[in-house]
């Protein structure tokens, strides 16, 4: 069958989402007011019509799991195809039960039998740490026409979350070579890290990879093969965000406020979809304020809210002072509670009179639950 | 498969009284609260009190209604085993099978399909009413008092009673009597249209009310009547919650300002919560230069300008400069710069241009020429225009009289 298969990469990576990973997996970080941030790569593949998506997980799962359920949300619940969930179910675990998976060439040695069974004829293969909304059926279509081995994502922005993959192109846009660690990446590509080739070649560059002991598929294909394989570029240079650090996490949120950044992100055409929580509406009470801010349902707000986002069901008591803050789910801030440069965690309570200050440069990240 | 209980909810009412917004779609389908229709309350009651199998009894320009019901999944109606179904009239052998011809009428057309289920009792719901209520309760005092129909009631004011239907009762609350709408009550407890009856007991007063000629086959009118003439036991089942009949388009505005409160109808208060299909927009923005007091706004929206005392639906855009008070907005609609909406319901994807006014405060108005400003779905408001109180619109720009 023709048409594209989706794999998203799921499991704990070098990152420094600190409190932010404390207890999920960077996929199942909140984002955005309303979403997780693998929402956006998951609808970006709903979107483009990707009827069956696996996803491999790897670690501390259990918030994805609450999050995705059967992926009814995103129309994936399906009798044939849909979500399937991936936990390493043939891996082999040699060093203990704390070992990540080294690499994604590793991680799909693992679910090997699963990607024999894949209906369709190409793959897309999906990082979930990723904030997108790309139209992933015009990537294939370039695909189709370059006749590339691989199409890789890649932005011209080489402003670099950590451990991000270069590329330098030729001038008919082909992958040269490919680099990590980079310095100095100026007039370099950054790889976006989707990557669509197809199900025949996935399987052979995974089982090549085995037979060599390569886990990784950035040194086992891109590093290795670029000039074996044609690795056709696809620049989408519109907002995407790498989210593996609590300031860029800070800073890639508050940027939504721009409505034109809003505009691409949340495009009317490629709508983003994540878990319904069935909230009321947020109320916005005579003594409170509210502005420059994107506000999820269920809130209630009675004191000041600048520039700020607020996930469902958050309460900002009377006098209280929210300003920069990414408040997630059901925080409460008390009465006179004075809170900024903040990014406070699922269930988070600012007690009364308390302030809390971090800093544009270094926002503070207060784990899930806690009472101040 | 047997249920001690299943649902027959009514949704098939016209809903004239509400004019141009229910042109297109019938009444349980009207936007109500910002994030709801109509149809969510009894559909997510049913699921709060435990009844998982629910007959939509559609008839009036269903589409809107059925998409928005589909496969039940938002009210965890989505079962193997009962779940939603939306009940049309439908054809019989031998040329039998009609419209539905009063409320009556409905259920015994689909005797078919509560036997399916082989129910005790039936609890029947009307598709316009704003409650939240749990019918457990109701459907347990309908069992310990082994009544034939069980009849949930209200104490309205004295002075109010003439305007309902008012049940009449005893010192053990049994109903003695039933009063359409009298001028002199008997009572002030009125009847909120939601009824519990035992299924052998309905199903055979359905066809000999069928049976009778010149019945207007009403449960109010001719059911209800009957079976007290017959001396069954019918008991009332007093409620002290928040309940509004949506009937009309002030008392839809005025259930708006009534969540606006929150002090009888408090839909952020989650032990009872209230279910709706929604679309996947993003979270609401207010914008820099934007003002929001009093008022509740849910996803989609986009606010620039002021929001006073107002109910704003998913995709609501007020531009920067625009004012918006003491009004309803219904989803997916847009004031642009300049423009002022004051006391009035805007329906679905309607328009309000730059620099027009829709609507107008009381207290500027003669009294008698005040009212309610209604645009009806899709109504496109020109830019300057000004639309006076008491002014419905329908979608071809044209006045309604009421």
């Amino acid at each position: 069958m023709k048409g594209l298969h989706g794999i998203i990469f799921s499991y704990e990576s070098h990152n420094d989402l600190r409190e932010l990973t404390a207890h999920r997996l960077p996929a199942s970080v909140p984002f955005a007011g309303r979403y997780r941030i693998i929402d956006f790569i998951l609808s970006s593949m709903v979107n483009a019509g990707i009827t069956d998506v696996g996803v491999v997980l790897h670690g501390n799962y259990q918030s994805l799991l609450d999050h995705l359920e059967s992926g009814k949300d995103w129309d994936l619940s399906r009798t044939h195809g849909g979500l399937r969930l991936l936990p390493p179910f043939s891996y082999r675990d040699e060093f203990g039960t704390t070992r990540q998976f080294r690499g994604k060439m590793e991680a799909l040695a693992g679910v090997r039998s699963y990607l024999e069974e894949i209906r369709q004829s190409h793959v897309v293969l999906a990082d979930s740490d990723l904030v997108i909304n790309i139209p992933l059926r015009d990537v294939y279509q370039a695909h189709l026409a370059s006749g590339a081995d691989i199409t890789a994502v890649c932005t011209s922005n080489v402003d670099a979350p950590d451990d991000a993959t270069y590329f330098h192109l030729d001038g008919n846009g082909r992958v040269k070579e490919a680099l990590f660690g980079l310095r100095n990446p100026a007039g370099c590509h950054r790889s976006l890290e989707i990557y669509i080739l197809s199900k025949q070649l996935l399987l052979d560059l995974v089982d090549e990879c085995m037979s060599k002991d390569i886990v990784s598929f950035r040194g086992g294909v891109l590093l290795a093969k670029a000039s074996e394989l044609n690795i056709q570029s696809y620049v989408w240079d519109g907002y995407a965000a790498q989210i593996r650090s609590v300031k860029e996490y800070y800073d890639r949120s508050l940027e939504l406020l721009d409505p034109s950044i809003r505009r691409e992100v949340f495009h009317p055409k490629r709508p983003i979809y994540t878990k319904e929580r069935n909230d009321a509406s947020t109320y916005v009470d005579p003594s409170g304020t509210c502005c420059n801010s994107i506000v999820a349902d269920g809130c209630t707000i009675e004191g000041t809210v600048e520039n700020s986002i607020l996930f469902h069901g958050v309460s900002v008591a009377r006098g209280a002072e929210v300003k920069n803050c990414i408040l997630m789910s059901d925080v409460i801030v008390d009465r006179d509670a004075v809170v900024h440069h903040v990014i406070a965690d699922k269930k988070v309570e600012i007690l009364e009179s308390r302030t809390l200050m971090g800093h544009e440069n270094y926002p503070m990240a207060v784990a899930k639950g806690s009472k101040i | 498969m047997k249920k001690e209980c299943i649902a027959m909810l009514l949704a098939g009412g016209q809903g004239s009284r509400l004019y141009v917004l229910t042109s297109d779609v019938a009444k349980p389908a009207v936007p109500f609260g910002g994030k709801y229709r109509i149809i969510d309350f009894p559909l997510s009651n049913c699921i709060n009190s435990g009844i998982d199998t629910v007959g939509v009894l559609t008839q009036y320009k269903p589409l809107e209604l059925n998409s928005y019901i589909g496969s039940g999944q938002p009210w965890d109606l989505d079962r193997l085993s009962g779940g939603v179904h939306i009940l049309p009239p439908y054809m019989q052998e031998g040329e039998r099978g009609s419209w539905y011809k009063g409320t009556a009428n409905a259920i015994y057309q689909n005797i078919g399909f509560v036997d399916m289920y082989d129910p005790e009792y039936v609890v029947v719901l009307s598709g316009d009413h704003i409650y939240k209520m749990n019918y457990g309760k109701m459907v347990e005092a309908h069992k310990a008092a082994s009544a034939a129909c069980t009849i949930s009631v209200l104490e309205v004011p004295w002075d109010e009673a003439p305007r309902f239907g008012i049940m009449a009762v005893d010192g053990e609350d049994n109903i003695t009597e039933f009063q359409e709408k009298p001028k002199q009550p008997k009572s002030n407890l009125a009847s909120m249209g939601i009824y519990v009856f035992t299924w052998q007991k309905l199903r055979q007063y359905l066809i000999q009310d069928e049976n009778t000629p010149g019945s207007s086959n009403d449960f109010g009118k001719n059911i209800i009547p009957t079976m007290l003439g017959a001396g069954e036991k019918l008991i009332a089942y007093r409620f002290d919650g928040y309940w509004k009949d949506v009937g009309t388009l002030e008392s839809l505005w005025d259930a708006n300002m009534d969540m606006l409160s929150r002090s009888e109808l408090d839909l952020l208060e989650d032990s009872w919560p209230i279910y709706a299909r929604l679309p996947a927009d993003p979270p609401a923005f207010i914008g820099k230069a934007a003002l929001v007091e009093h008022s509740v706004v849910t996803q989609g929206c986009e606010i620039g300008g002021t929001v006073l005392n107002s109910v704003l639906s998913h995709g609501s855009c007020i531009e920067e400069g625009a004012e918006v008070q003491y009004s309803v907005l219904m989803p997916g609609v847009t004031v642009k710069k300049g423009a002022v909406v004051k006391y009035a319901i805007l329906g679905e994807d309607s328009v309000v241009s730059e620099n027009a006014v829709v609507g107008g405060d009381p207290a500027d108005c003669d009294p008698d020429k005040w009212g309610i400003t209604v645009l009806g779905p899709g109504t496109a408001v020109e830019a300057g225009e000004t639309v006076a109180p008491n002014t419905m619109l329908n979608r071809d720009h044209k006045e309604v009289s009421r």
